[in-house]
């Protein structure tokens, strides 16, 4: 409730530096300078921001309850109760035999500890300060706490790309920007939540150092880098992009003493610190993703020695010769060096989600597991549009605005945006990591916009013809009409622009208040759902199956599942997993894949090979639940697939067509998967006026209701049966 | 007996032998005769296997069945078993295609009624109807290593690695990378000198747009997804659809259009703020802001509409309870 107003409170805060003149302030009697008055006011304004970014995202805990989302969060979650309770060194050294049974997982190795050092940090900070909260409190809120203050980093690159009314306006922007809301709710404890953070932060240092060539900017660049490193592997984009933008500056001519001190610092110092990252290491400097940053490197001394050569030489005949004799050996050298690094194996060559970025039909043709991700689909339009809304159409503005002020800061910023843009059409989750740039370009069209307009009202003009043609019904649309230094407007026209501006804004503040409530606030491991009288319905069906298996089964029992659930199962349940969503080895998952597609005396042998004692299932028939295992089911066989070629994807499917009624497959029908979804399923009428067995989440009645389980047995089915486990009987008797 | 079989058989290995090498990639353009002569009236066993690619040349044109660019895979895994196969392994299977046109009567002969198809003939199957030798869709869903594969597992013989041509010949990158290393120097001297294209900040911006209406138009959607730009409706087939209800799926058409909204607002303001200021006449400028005002308007109106359309949210204002 407290989000509601907010946004529209401070969305008209943020112009008011502008209107200052306006005489909106009357506090004679404390006779603040006009100066101090508008310290204070953007002080305020940068607070109300603050904290409307922390509420914002609360609506998740009002709504449900103060847990956990989704499925990596909880292996977060679980590492960092680890962190808390045996400290760094155990964690860091940690070798995890509950996941990935019999093979186990070395965490240390193979995770991003940032966000789990940050929580803890955060945890023992309260700690020492006699706050004696629990870790999950400071899991489920550091998200929204990273938010708060990626604003006020927002408020400075904008500061340091415009002026200060465009850094306000993007910390308002990004405060509530569905895009950024979407990974950053109270609860959606993942690595994105401080990565973004971190994202722009490095982003922001960079641009000051190179603005400033100052060594101590660049210096908290290569640390911000290093923070980065540490949480999220898309760190790869910034050790990209920045070396892109200094090539871009160096063809432009844009070339500068700034830039060499920057860029240098910021890479040599920013690389010793990734690689004190275990997961990272040494690929930072061996695997092709990162070796553009070291060749800009190194054409960066080309240049700096040209220049000092040319500065040497006096004479321009001489210094062409040269020229072109170095940058010929240079540029061969270079390629040399990467053919013979590559053909002995010591550049690795680029890895497959890098790989799909650049060429986005590779992911569907050659890694199934990669295609498989909702997250990693291509986003539609309706997609930009909900995560963006009016951003969108200021984008373009902005642009133009960036191209008519070029400075080295406006460049990254423009090319920091188009890149992001590209890849988020790319992959629907990537949408996040352009956010930051589509609201500090969007916040660029705004605050010029605003303040030309508001300029214009202040100056008392004689003038008295006035656009009274351009009648207010138009004035929505005409938020985005700028004014340049003549304006052909008057007072009148400006006035009605500006009612514009703030009613298109005001929408905005609507649009994401009802977005963050409705669509982005769910945890996914509570369901809810609309009664038949309007009223919610929870089902707590995970939590129920996963605290069933805490309690009632061996504490060495192992369990299989399709990997979405791995993180779920070991963090709640407390139980061994034979895979999890860190999806590191293929053939482990196809192996799985293969299980669950098979007739159930062969994934019978599987199992036992496997040492599995309980299967669990996901199942949506009787709720309607779309995102359950039959549904993912394709998957599990393309996956399975790819590394075992009994299993073939046409054998479950009907010309082409997935079904699970009368006309499905007959392997289809008699798979373990089926049959594990739809034991006894057969028996119970979902639907009022359908025959039993009516499967909700299809639409359609199942094709084969007389399952009998040979090897199997039921052993728990959640009260909607969303979750259903089964015990794997041991071996009879041999006589 | 045998011995007249084992001569006649040498012959046939012979002549195949011979008209394969004639081809480019080793394919033996087969007609109603020559079936008859290495098939039907070759006593089984025979001591080769052929491999026989079912081609209508009428049918090229319909890109669905994608006959030739089958056909091309085919020619490229015959290469490549050629290439890796010189000795007596070589003789043991020959790569085959008849044309529809030519030679109906092998196409009934086989039994063969849709295309695309490839049979395997292996050498103790006399009736040419049975269809085990058949060559499934997933066998060549992933081109000529797929195909391979099949041969693999049916003869026991071995294609080894596929030879594919390469993009460019090698005189042709050798030439392209002269001309790159000669042009550098040049390059990078006008760059220095700053009276390069790269220097017009107009083109960068208009490149900059297009990336923006590429990436939002969702254009990368509709590539990997292979969407078409509209469907036709079921119940009526002459009327088309071209937005498509539903959030994650887009048409190509649908795409465009409102990336096309999107993009002329900006323009708009472009416009607006460079070129309509500096307009002498009056009039001339009001009008011309009315209109793109007008324009901005219905663009922005649109497309609020078709997203809720599309998603089927319904966006609202929370009230206070106290005010209902």
């Amino acid at each position: 409730m407290g989000g509601k107003s907010e946004p529209a409170k401070s969305e008209s805060m943020a112009t008011k530096p502008d209107l200052l003149n306006t005489s909106f302030f009357s506090f004679k009697s404390l006779k603040l300078k006009t100066k101090q008055q508008e310290l204070l006011l953007r002080i305020s304004i940068l607070g109300l921001v603050y904290i409307l970014a922390f509420i914002a995202r609360l609506f998740s805990v009002l709504r449900y309850e103060s847990m956990i989302h989704e499925f990596d969060p909880y292996f977060n979650y679980r590492t960092t109760l680890f962190l808390t309770e045996k400290g760094f060194y155990e964690f860091w050294n940690w070798f995890d035999s509950e996941s990935w049974y019999p093979l186990g997982r070395i965490i240390g190795g193979t995770l991003y500890p940032g966000l789990m050092v940050t929580a803890a940090l955060i945890y023992w900070t309260l700690r020492f300060l006699r706050f004696f909260v629990h870790i999950r409190e400071v899991c489920v809120l550091t998200a929204p706490f990273f938010a708060s203050n990626t604003t006020l980093v927002a408020y400075f690159f904008g500061k340091e790309l415009w002026d200060t009314g465009a850094g306000l306006v993007a910390a308002v922007l990004i405060a509530i920007c569905p895009g950024y809301i979407s990974r950053s709710v109270a609860g959606s404890y993942d690595n994105e939540a401080v990565a973004i953070f971190a994202l722009l932060l490095t982003f922001y240092l960079f641009v000051k150092a190179v603005n400033t060539g100052s060594l101590a900017w660049a210096l908290a660049s290569a640390f911000g880098y290093f923070y980065m490193v540490s949480a999220w592997g898309g760190y790869v984009f910034i050790i990209n992009l920045v070396p892109l933008y200094v090539l871009v500056l160096l063809i432009t001519g844009r070339y500068s003493m700034r830039l060499y001190i920057a860029y240098n610092c910021m890479y040599i110092l920013g690389m010793l610190l990734a690689m004190q990252i275990r997961f990272v290491g040494f690929q930072h400097v061996q695997s092709g993703e990162h070796m553009g940053a070291m060749g800009v490197f190194l054409l960066m001394q080309v240049f700096y020695f040209l220049d000092w050569v040319k500065y040497q030489l006096n004479d321009t005949k001489l210094f062409q010769t040269f020229l072109r004799i170095t940058v010929t050996s240079a540029i061969l050298v270079g390629g040399v060096a990467v053919g013979v690094g590559t053909a002995s194996g010591y550049i690795s060559p680029w890895t497959g989600r890098f790989y799909s970025l650049l060429d986005p039909t590779y992911a569907k043709d050659h890694i199934p597991i990669i295609a498989s991700v909702s997250e990693h689909q291509p986003t539609a339009w309706s997609s930009f549009m909900f995560d963006y809304h009016i951003l969108l159409f200021l984008f373009p503005a902005g642009l133009y605005f960036c191209f008519k002020r070029l400075t080295d800061a406006t460049i990254f910023i423009v090319m920091y945006g188009l890149t992001s843009l590209y890849f988020a059409g790319v992959m629907v989750r990537l949408i996040l990591v352009a956010t930051p740039a589509v609201c500090l370009i969007s916040a660029i069209a705004v605050s010029a916009t605003i303040k030309n307009l508001t300029s214009l009202l202040r100056t008392k003009q004689k003038v008295s013809q006035t656009g009274s043609t351009k009648g207010a019904g138009s004035s929505k649309a005409s938020s985005k009409v700028t004014l340049d230094q003549s304006q052909p407007f008057q007072k009148n026209g400006a006035i009605a622009l500006l009612v514009g501006v703030f009613y298109l804004l005001s929408r905005y503040a609507i649009h994401c208040t009802w977005v963050t409530a409705e669509a982005y606030s769910s945890p996914s491991i509570v369901l809810a759902a609309r009664g038949a009288h309007g009223n919610r319905i929870i089902f707590d069906d995970y939590r129920e199956a996963y605290y069933w298996l805490r309690q009632n089964t061996a504490t060495d029992a192992k369990i299989m599942s399709w990997w979405d659930y791995g993180y779920q199962i070991t963090a709640m349940g407390n139980r061994t997993v034979i895979v999890d969503n860190n999806t590191w080895n293929n053939t482990h998952i196809a192996t799985v894949g293969r299980a669950m597609s098979s007739y159930e005396d062969d994934a019978y042998d599987i199992m036992r090979s496997l040492d599995v004692n309980y299967v669990l299932v996901v199942f949506g028939g009787v709720t309607g639940y779309s995102s359950d295992d039959i549904n993912k089911f394709l998957w599990m066989v393309r996956i399975g697939g790819g590394v075992f070629p009994v299993i073939k994807e046409p054998d479950y499917l009907v010309n082409g067509e997935f079904r699970v009624d009368k006309g499905a497959s007959p392997k289809m029908l008699n798979c373990l998967m089926y049959k594990l979804c739809y034991y006894r399923f057969g028996e119970l009428t979902t639907e009022y006026g359908k025959p039993p067995g009516y499967d909700r989440a299809r639409g359609v009645e199942i094709g084969n209701k007389d399952i009998k389980l040979e090897h199997l047995e039921e052993a728990y089915t959640t009260s909607n049966w969303i979750v259903r486990i089964y015990r794997v009987k041991p071996p009879t008797n041999r006589l | 007996a045998s011995f007249s079989d084992s001569d006649s058989d040498s012959d046939l290995l012979n002549e195949l032998v011979s008209l394969r090498s004639t081809s480019e990639s080793g394919v033996i353009h087969l007609d109603d005769h020559g079936i008859s002569k290495f098939l039907t009236s070759a006593s089984t066993p025979r001591p080769y296997s052929l491999l026989v690619f079912f081609d209508a040349t009428q049918l090229h044109s319909k890109n669905e069945l994608r006959l030739q660019e089958l056909r091309r895979e085919f020619g490229i895994v015959s290469a490549s078993f050629l290439a890796n196969n010189n000795g007596s392994e070589g003789t043991k299977l020959f790569f085959c295609e008849i044309e529809f046109s030519k030679s109906q009567s092998s196409f009934q002969l086989f039994g063969v009624n849709a295309l695309p198809h490839i049979r395997l003939v292996s050498p103790s199957i006399s009736n040419l109807r049975d269809e085990s030798g058949q060559m499934d869709q997933s066998d060549y869903s992933r081109l000529a290593e797929s195909m391979a594969e099949f041969v693999e597992q049916r003869t026991k013989l071995k294609v080894g690695p596929i030879q594919r041509p390469p993009l460019l010949s090698k005189p042709q990158i050798g030439i392209i990378v002269a001309l790159i290393v000669i042009a550098t120097p040049f390059i990078i001297k006008r760059v220095l000198k700053g009276e390069t294209i790269l220097h017009d900040t107009r083109l960068w911006l208009s490149g900059a747009i297009f990336i923006y209406f590429f990436s939002v138009a969702g254009t990368m959607h509709n590539i990997i997804r292979k969407m078409p730009m509209f469907l036709q409706d079921r119940n009526d087939p002459n009327k088309l659809v071209f937005f498509y209800q539903g959030s994650g799926m887009q048409l190509g058409a649908e795409g465009f259009a409102v990336g096309f909204l999107y993009t002329v607002v900006g323009l708009l303001l472009a416009f607006v703020t460079n070129v309509l200021v500096r307009v002498k006449n009056i009039t001339a400028q009001r009008l011309i802001m009315l209109l793109a005002l007008f324009i901005s308007f219905w663009a922005v109106k649109k497309v609020v509409y078709l997203d809720n359309w599309k998603t089927g949210y319904g966006i609202h204002p929370y009230w206070p309870s106290s005010w209902r």
